[in-house]
This record gives C-alpha cells, structure tokens and sequence, in this order.
C-alpha cells in the first residue's frame, strides 16, 4: 500500500470512528462537527497551521478547568468556512492561552 | 415465467466504485453528476449517498466523506452505526480508481437491463390479462416502450408530427406576440432571443447568441480576439449580470484583470499597466471593479487546455454557477488530442465538441480562431458547417473610406465585424465599429445623422 493509500485509510478510518461516536451519542453534534471539520483541514485541505499550532499547545496544557471549557467552546463555535470567524476565534483563544501564561 | 437470477441485476461493485470516486476526485464528480441519477443505483443506500455527494458539488462544497457524513448526519439520513460502516467501506476500498467512465457505464447498465426485465414483466401481464385485447395495439405499446429503453442517452427524443405541429405553432404565436410587443410596447426595439453581443447592430441580425449556439469568431493576431470576448462579457456578465466562463489559454491571471480595468474605466491600458496614472483615476478604476465584482465573470486561465478538459470544466461551471456564455480564447493553442493529427483535423474536433457541448449543456460557447495572414481561416469550411454564427473581425481597407459610400455614412470606424454565417437570419452582412486598441474597448460606429 502506498503512503497516499495509506493516508486515505487513515482518513476514513478516522472519519467514521468520530460519526461513529456521535451517533452513538458519545460525541455531541457540536463536538462531532468540530473534529470532522478538523480532519478535513488536517488531512484534505492541509489548511489553518496556526489552529493546529494552538491546538497542539492546549492539549498538553488541557487540564479540564473553566478556562480550558471556555477555550472548547470557543473553538466549537468557529466557522470553518468563515476565515473573519477563524481569525477572531483564534484570537480569542491565543488570549485565553496567555492568560494562563502556557502560550 | 422463471425468475432471473437477483445478482444478475445489480452490480453493487460498480456503484461503489462510483461513489468512491466521487468522494475522492472532482473530476469524477463531474463525470458521474453529468451521465448519472440516483434512480440508475439498485441499492437504496448507495442512491442516497449519490444524492449526498451530488447535493454538496451543486453547492461547491467539495464532498469529502467528511462532509458527506456531516451532511447526511444534520439530515438526519445517517442513524445507526452501520449506516457509517458502509459508507467507511466505500471511501476506503475503492481509493485508487480513475476509470469513472467504465464503473459508470456498468452501472447505468445494470440500470437498463433491470428496466427490460420490468419491460418483460408487464407485457406479460399485459398479455396474461387482456388476452381479448387487439394484438397490433399491444405489440404497438410495447415497441414503443422498448425503443424508449434502447435509446442510449435519455436526451434522445423523436418529434411524433403532433410535437412537431404543437412546437411549430408555438414558436409562430412566440414571434407574432413579440412582433407586437415591438411595436406596442418597445416602439419597435427588437427584444433579443438569447444574450446580448454588446453591439446593436449585431444583436439587431443575430437576435443575440442563444442557447445551444456555436460561435466563432476570427481575427488576425493583435486585431482585438481578446478585446472582442472581453466586450461580449462586459455585455452578458457585467452589464446584464448573467454568468459567463472565460478560458484563456494565453493570458495570465494578472494580465486579464488589468483589461478588465481598461474596459471598465475607459483608461487607456498601457497607462495602467505602467501605473501612470493619476489619483482621479485610480479611484475610478476602483469604482470600475467594482462592478466586476458584482458581475457574473469567471475566468479560468488554463494554458494546457485540451477539448475534454473544456467539457469537464463547462459541466462543472454549468451545474454549480449556470453560466449561460463559455468564451474559449483561443482554440489554436489548445492541446491535441494526438500530436500526429494534422492542425485543420484538431480543429475539426475542437469545434465539433463544442458545438455538442453547447446543445447538451444549452449554453452558448464562443470560440476564438486565429485567421491567416490573408485574413483566410485554416479548416474555415468545416468549421462554418459546425458553428450557428461565424463572425470576422478585420480592419476596414483603406480604398472602403476612400470609394465606399456606404462606409462614409458612420463616425470614424476602424473595423468591420463581418456575419459570414448566421443560422438563423441574415449573412454576409459587414458592421462597421470602434475598436479603441488603447483602451480595449469596442461600440458600434455611429451612423452620421443627414
């Protein structure tokens, strides 16, 4: 199998484990929505670096707290398609990062 | 009767194949949304993933299984588990097929074998229950039908004489209310059948370029091709807001967006090209993008243009924007199909395809051609076969001011645009215009009122 192949079975395999979960109700539709549309940014569209970036430096910082649920929701309620929308989310959660002095 | 065997009917490889071809190629996207419905599919729930990914395309949004599973989900269409399974097992096991066309025409096979079999079974039944039925009325209703199912493409139709008559009346009674209304209401301004040319006195022979036309228009290097595509745009897309596909084999993005300013503003294009120009009128240049921006213009540079990637390109335009005009600038740099074909055979082809293209998709297609140095059209007999309107763009002769009494009566025209062939009225007919080189711009030449 080549890389490429490799990748895309990946990707599926990846796709239907998250639509997978929300529709068992293990993920809610926001949440499943969410890391959907990050695979695809991830994987398809190789797009939005500096989301992966901050991503990326929060889940080694995530510890569960009330800053960390409000950076979750913030991140859930950005529109992908929308890049005002992305630049202000991202904004917003470089911001709430250092307020926590982790960014 | 003795049943067919079940698997006989359906090919649920082929479906799959499809599908997943679709999930991972635009092109096969465009391939299966043209020559496919969801009714050819025998599984119920390929037919509806079809219809997911066919409904994303339609929108431009590009259907991934991501999104296919986003969308089936918010539909509410994706409930259990293995609804996910299966449409997992489509994306990830067919990945690396490019044969769309093959997986294409055995499904819509299998489509039509099983409407033979349903075919078989109701003349059956037919037979079985209305044995006192006449027999010549039967077999009458049955060929009928089993034309209809060997018919290779469902826009085959045959015109009965009572289609022929309803359709002839009602063309009649179109132009006599027009005819009317010219004169009642437009006080004798002919309304256009198709879309405007951005000259009167050509929208006055032609009655605009209509659905399902091929145009072709010829003019030596330097003598305004590009200058004359751009006017008709300005016309369609800018002008009456209707959406137009440009593809340009020549040009790059840049250069076509700064004659779009010069047409737009009336500055001269070498000043703005060298950005000599003054604040004034750059700020009427902005305003002169402006209605760029709210016009109906898509352009798409593409120097390594062959004719099957035009017909791609036009399915994908016409299904997702509905453009109505595509402008191919120029049909002689586009690649060959086979390189040992000579020139006047390619372009045969190329126009042949376009003139297909433009009947199915019901779009108006231009193509520019390149004329001779003695202003002849390299495969010009073929091509006037092919085309509904073929326009020439030359210089006005010099000995036309000075003997032409004709020429005389309008104001400083340069070109003529000549009508060598026009289906559907008048030809032969030369219209003298103004063709600013400087500003790329182009008018009808004003007729010097006695």
């Amino acid at each position: 199998m080549t890389f490429e192949e490799k990748k895309k079975k990946l990707y599926a395999e990846s796709a239907s484990m998250i639509a997978d979960m929300g529709v068992r109700g293990k993920l809610s539709v926001e949440e499943m929505n969410f890391l959907l549309s990050l695979l695809d940014i991830v994987v398809v569209k190789k797009d939005q670096p500096q989301l992966i970036q901050i991503l990326q430096n929060w889940v080694n910082i995530n510890e569960g707290s009330e800053i960390d649920e409000i950076i979750k929701a913030t991140l859930m309620a950005a529109d992908f398609t929308d890049e005002e929308s992305m630049e202000q989310c991202l904004q917003l959660v470089t911001e709430l990062l250092e307020s926590r002095g982790l960014n | 009767m003795s049943e067919i065997p079940e698997e006989y009917l359906f090919d649920l490889e082929s479906e799959q194949r499809v599908l997943s071809s679709m999930l991972h190629s635009e092109d096969a996207c465009i391939e299966a949304y043209n020559l496919l419905t969801a009714s050819e599919f025998y599984s119920p729930r390929n037919a509806l993933i079809f219809e997911l990914v066919s409904s994303l395309f339609l929108r431009e949004v590009r259907p991934t299984l991501v999104e296919v599973l986003k969308e089936g989900h918010n539909l509410g269409l994706f409930t259990n588990p293995r609804d996910i399974e299966d449409l997992k097992y489509i994306a990830e096991h067919f990945i690396d097929d490019e044969n769309i066309k093959y997986w294409i025409g055995k499904v819509k096979d299998k489509s039509r074998l099983r409407n033979f079999v349903e075919f078989l079974k109701v003349s059956y039944e037919v037979i079985r229950e209305q044995q006192g039925t006449d027999i010549e009325q039967i077999l009458m209703s049955a060929e009928e039908k089993l034309t209809n199912l060997t018919a290779l493409e469902i826009d085959d139709h045959v015109d009965g004489p009572a289609d022929m008559a309803n359709l002839g009346y009602d063309e009649v009674e179109k132009r006599f209310l027009r005819y009317k209304n010219i004169n009642e209401v437009n006080k004798g301004l002919i309304p256009l059948d198709g879309l405007s040319t951005g000259f009167d006195n050509l929208n006055h022979v032609t009655l605009g370029y209509k659905a399902g036309d091929l145009i072709i228009l010829g003019a030596q290097t330097g003598h305004g091709k590009t200058a004359f595509a751009l006017h008709t745009s300005k016309a369609i897309a800018v002008d009456s807001r209707k959406n137009v596909l440009y593809l340009n084999t020549e040009m790059s993005r840049e250069q076509i967006a700064l004659r779009w300013g010069s047409i737009l503003s009336g500055i001269e294009h070498e000043r703005i090209r060298a950005g000599n120009i003054n604040e004034t009128e750059l700020s009427i240049i902005l305003n002169a993008y402006s209605r760029l921006r709210d016009s109906g213009f898509y352009s798409y540079p593409c120097p390594n243009l062959t004719p099957e990637k035009t017909i791609s390109i036009a399915r994908k335009f016409k299904a997702q924007k509905n453009i109505e005009l595509m402008v191919i600038d120029y049909v002689g740099r586009m690649d060959k199909y086979d390189p040992r074909i000579p020139e006047w055979q390619m372009l045969e082809q190329i126009v042949k395809t376009q003139k297909m293209l433009a009947q199915n998709l019901k779009i108006a297609v231009m193509c520019l051609v390149q004329l001779n140095a003695d202003g002849t059209m390299q495969g010009a007999r073929r091509m006037k076969n092919e085309c509904d309107l073929m326009l020439k763009l030359t210089p006005i002769p010099r000995e036309d001011f000075e003997l032409s009494e004709e020429i005389k009566k309008y104001l400083n025209p340069n070109y003529y645009l000549m009508i060598e062939k026009n289906r559907d009225g008048r030809s032969g007919v030369s219209i003298p215009i103004v063709f600013d080189l400087q500003k790329q711009t182009m008018k009808d030449a004003e007729r010097i009122s006695r």
